[in-house]
């Protein structure tokens, strides 16, 4: 027992199978491309002004921007002075979605931002640092002659950041002033047809509320939503994964239980990647589709941190296995230092996404971004993410050159070794060196795809194919992380074969105990004897 | 109506009529004495919007406006399109006159039907300005929900419901530019230039419309990292339209008409311009307002306009170009006006009433 499979195929073989894999991949570009819409669909809403008529506002009355029984409207404030109408009586009232439309929950999550229109005026003009104090609700219905249900309702405050391009004179009145949009609302599934966002500005001027917010002309909502398209195509295809996944993980654990040592770290570690991989493909969005769980985008970004931080574990624990110098290891215990700061990373960015979308579940108003301490807060996690990020890529670039540079004295020295030392060397060394092809090409793969997204339009058109670019980013990168699981425990999984199997048997018979302690080599169960044993006869040859 | 050249024998093409019926609209209401803002409290109905239920109220007030047939047709099926129209109105006349407020000819609704035969710069702006308030009008009413048919309607291939699901729905702007093309008709090409030219300058304005728009981008990947990104593209202000149509107007290029002998139908061009080699004549940019005549001087009383006289101008700034050299009359007269104003939002003005000697200058007659 020697090896991985890799190792002991035979380069027609592995072409043959890198041939399928990237058949694949290009299917998995493919599918997003043409066949899913894009992504998440931005819808703009105009709030519409109206008037509570009411004249206590106790009792929660919904109103209506349009429909059978829509509010009295205001056209501009200007109306409203002459009317006399006071501010604790308009209403920004905004439904979701648009007429003749429905929500559905194969949108999976809704969030919303704000975007304040503020002219400017000579007397009323916007102050530093002005707060503008909200208060909202969200309300539900699933049949357009039902009555609103609340869903939430809060006072929220937002910072107000404004520019103005004008000087700041009599000429330039009724010029916009230009604000940054506010973060307004997110919830985590879509499980009704119809919402209505009603959102008042309430006016205390001994409390200082809503004083030297400038002249407010229009209140804008951006609703965005994923496509129902988009996550019917996604789901299929974690369907199609889940079960490919799982059988090539049951497949390599059972390799590695037939074999009579223990597994060691790295077969361990491989195994581990599977799990995370499955943990991710594993459909359970598809609840969401009959139940109203909103914690499901808090539970997705759980999902993809713990694949994320457990791919970071499983390269830098590959590295160190094949760095062919005489430490021992195989224990994760010895990777603590490199470790260490994937583990703290992702536990800053878990403790950040909980203050975030986790208390978004009982309030989706909220934002940790809104406070001065929030925002102090998230940045300190986001940082210290930052840092172990940094700090880890440092250990593993390091660990990479070592590895490099043991190989390039490992290589020089091969010719002089034995033919089963030899064999051994030439099978770390392309076992490694393929390893670091194949996660540089996903890498940059990942990388050079996401910049192509950032900055194309979202599609592009070959006369009448249209690719969505942000949909086959999304498809074709999550296929391609799994393709990367799948062909790791396939062509690292331990071979049948035998060193000697395919070899005549030449000096190896000679050799046989020093085979023996070869394989330990690799696998470093049998302690620093072995090693030093190996050494000593190294340092011999 | 439209289509009829002989009712309007000037008009190519329906989609000037729209324009210039927006335009005719708001003259037919002005009694000569009102400013545009007042002018637009005289319309019927106009005071309270969606006052009117969805019911039969749409229909009535697309009978007064200046409709084709085909319009009219649209603007009794879609419901909110009659307001819509009316806003666009209302916006603008109020930046056009805010636009030329210093100007010799400062947008007044009178004059302007003479105005609207004519192939003038004003005449190019005032198609310009009105398409543009046009499809930004439409596109907000389309986000406010006001319009029923809005960005589902041109999905090929798939019913709107499922559209919207699936989401290949497209944004609110392209819809409404969509829409006012087929609203204008303007697929029949008029054969005469001035028609030619207001199509022109009418695609001006729905292009000013389609630069300004700011794309704006929100991140919302995992704990809010850009892999996921949205972005969308929102409507500037339609003060920044006005401002560049205004530039538009000031660099306007005037157009005559050729027939292209490889094409075999005549097409505007503009003068030659330096560095254009060859002996054809540079076509005009489709961002260039272009017109076919000079304007008059509109300094005195014509069919056109008013004249400047008594209009007031600022003594730096452009009494001698505005009194056309005629000079103008210094006044000195006490007025009150309000100051130390305590405004809130919203709707709550407290002022002090302040007296204040103010030097008026007027043009002279």
């Amino acid at each position: 027992m020697a090896g991985a499979i890799i190792e002991n195929m035979s380069t027609r073989k592995l072409c043959i199978v890198g041939g399928i894999l990237l058949v694949l991949q290009v299917i998995a570009f493919l599918v997003g491309g043409l066949i899913a819409p894009s992504p998440t669909t931005a819808v703009p809403y105009m709030s519409v002004k109206c008037i509570d008529v009411r004249k206590n506002h106790h009792k929660a009355k919904w109103l209506m921007p349009w429909g059978p029984n829509h509010c009295k409207k205001l056209k501009d404030f200007d109306e409203a002075v002459s009317r006399q109408i006071e501010a604790n009586d308009i209403v920004f009232a905004v439904h979701i979605p648009l007429p003749s439309k429905e929500m559905s929950p194969w949108f999976q999550f809704m969030l919303f931002i704000m975007q304040l229109d503020i002219a400017f005026k000579m007397d009323n003009d916007l102050k530093e640092n002005a707060e503008i104090t909200l208060d909202v609700s969200l309300a539900y219905r699933d049949d357009m002659f039902d009555d609103w249900e609340e869903i939430a309702h809060a006072i929220e405050i937002r910072k107000l950041k404004c520019t103005f391009g004008s000087p700041k004179t009599v000429e330039s009145e009724g010029r916009h002033y230009d604000c940054d949009f506010l973060p307004f609302m997110e919830i985590g599934s879509v499980a009704h047809k119809y919402y209505l966002i009603n959102i008042r500005l309430p006016v205390n001027d001994r409390k200082g509320i809503n004083v030297g917010i400038g002249e407010i002309k229009d209140i804008r909502l951006v609703g965005i939503h994923q496509n129902g398209g988009f996550t019917k195509v996604w789901f299929a295809m974690k369907t199609f994964l889940t079960p490919s996944i799982l059988i090539i993980m049951v497949w390599y654990w059972r390799r590695i239980t037939l074999m009579t040592r223990a597994p060691v770290l790295l077969e361990k570690v491989i195994f581990a990647l599977g799990i995370s991989m499955t943990f991710i493909n594993i459909p359970v969005e598809w609840f969401s589709i009959g139940f109203d769980w909103t914690w499901m985008l808090l539970f997705g970004d759980i999902r993809q941190g713990i694949f994320y931080a457990m791919l970071l574990s499983f390269w830098i624990i590959f590295c160190g296995e094949h760095m062919m110098d005489q430490n021992e290891r195989n224990r994760l215990s010895g990777y603590w230092k490199q470790v260490g700061p994937i583990a703290v990373g992702s536990f800053c960015l878990f403790i950040f996404d909980m203050c975030e979308r986790g208390v978004q579940l009982k309030n989706p108003f909220y934002s940790i971004w809104t406070t001065e301490v929030g925002t102090e807060l998230a940045m300190a996690f986001i940082i210290v993410a930052g840092i172990c990020l940094c700090l880890y890529f440092l250990f593993l670039c390091f660990m990479v050159f070592q590895v490099f540079r043991n190989i390039s004295g490992k290589q020089s020295s091969l010719p002089a070794m034995s033919k089963a030392r030899r064999l051994h060397y030439e099978g770390l060394i392309f076992r490694f060196k393929f390893m670091m092809l194949i996660t540089l090409a996903c890498a940059a793969m990942t990388v050079i795809f996401f910049i192509v997204s950032q900055v194309t339009e979202g599609h592009w058109k070959w006369g009448d194919i249209t690719i969505q670019v942000n949909s086959a980013f999304f498809t074709g990168i999550y296929g391609m992380w799994n393709l990367y699981v799948f062909a790791l425990m396939f062509l690292y999984a331990p071979s049948h074969k035998n060193y000697g199997e395919d070899q005549s048997n030449g000096d190896l018979g000679v050799n046989s105990g020093e085979e023996l302690q070869l394989t330990t080599t690799i696998t470093h169960v049998d302690g620093p004897t072995e090693v030093y044993k190996l050494a000593r006869k190294e340092a011999q040859e | 109506h439209c289509g009829s050249p002989g009712e309007l024998p000037w008009l190519g093409s329906c989609a000037a009529q729209l324009v210039s019926s927006l335009t005719h609209l708001l003259s037919r209401f002005s009694p000569s004495r009102l400013t545009g803002k007042e002018a637009l409290t005289q319309f019927p109905s106009l005071g309270a919007p969606g006052g009117s239920g969805p019911g039969q109220g749409h229909v009535k007030q697309c009978e007064l406006l200046q409709l084709s047939r085909k319009q009219r047709r649209l603007c009794r099926r879609e419901p909110g399109l009659a307001e819509t129209l009316r806003d666009a109105i209302r916006l603008g006349v109020l930046e056009c006159q805010f636009q030329f407020r210093s100007e010799r000819w400062n947008c007044s609704l009178e004059g302007r039907p003479s105005l609207l035969k004519r192939g003038f710069k004003e005449t190019a702006f005032l198609y310009a300005v009105s398409s543009a308030a046009l499809t930004h009008s439409l596109a907000r009413a389309c986000s406010a929900g006001r319009m029923e048919r809005c960005t589902c309607d041109d999905s090929p291939g798939l019913e709107n419901r499922k559209a919207w699901q699936w989401g290949v729905c497209g944004d609110n702007l392209k819809y409404s530019t969509k829409f006012l093309k087929k609203f204008l008709g303007q697929k029949r090409i008029g054969k005469d230039l001035r028609a030619k030219v207001d199509i022109h300058n009418t695609n001006v304005g729905i292009k000013a419309v389609k630069n300004g728009l700011k794309t704006t981008c929100k991140c919302h990947g995992v704990s809010g990292s850009c892999a996921v990104r949205t972005c969308w593209k929102q409507l500037s202000p339609f003060h920044e339209i006005g401002r560049l149509l205004k530039l538009r107007y000031d660099d306007a290029v005037k157009v005559f008409s050729t027939t292209n002998d490889a094409v075999g139908h005549s097409e505007l061009a503009g003068p030659h311009r330096h560095g254009h080699s060859g002996k054809q004549p540079a076509l005009p940019r489709p961002t260039d307002l272009v017109y076919v005549e000079d304007s008059p001087s509109f300094c005195r009383p014509s069919k056109y306009s008013l004249g400047t006289a008594g209009r007031t101008c600022s003594r730096e700034g452009n009494c001698d170009s505005m009194c056309c050299g005629r000079g103008y009359n210094t006044q000195s007269r006490l007025v009150t006006f309000s100051c130390h104003c305590q405004v809130q939002w919203c709707c709550y003005v407290e002022c002090q009433q302040c007296m204040q000697e103010e030097v008026v200058y007027s043009c002279k007659q």
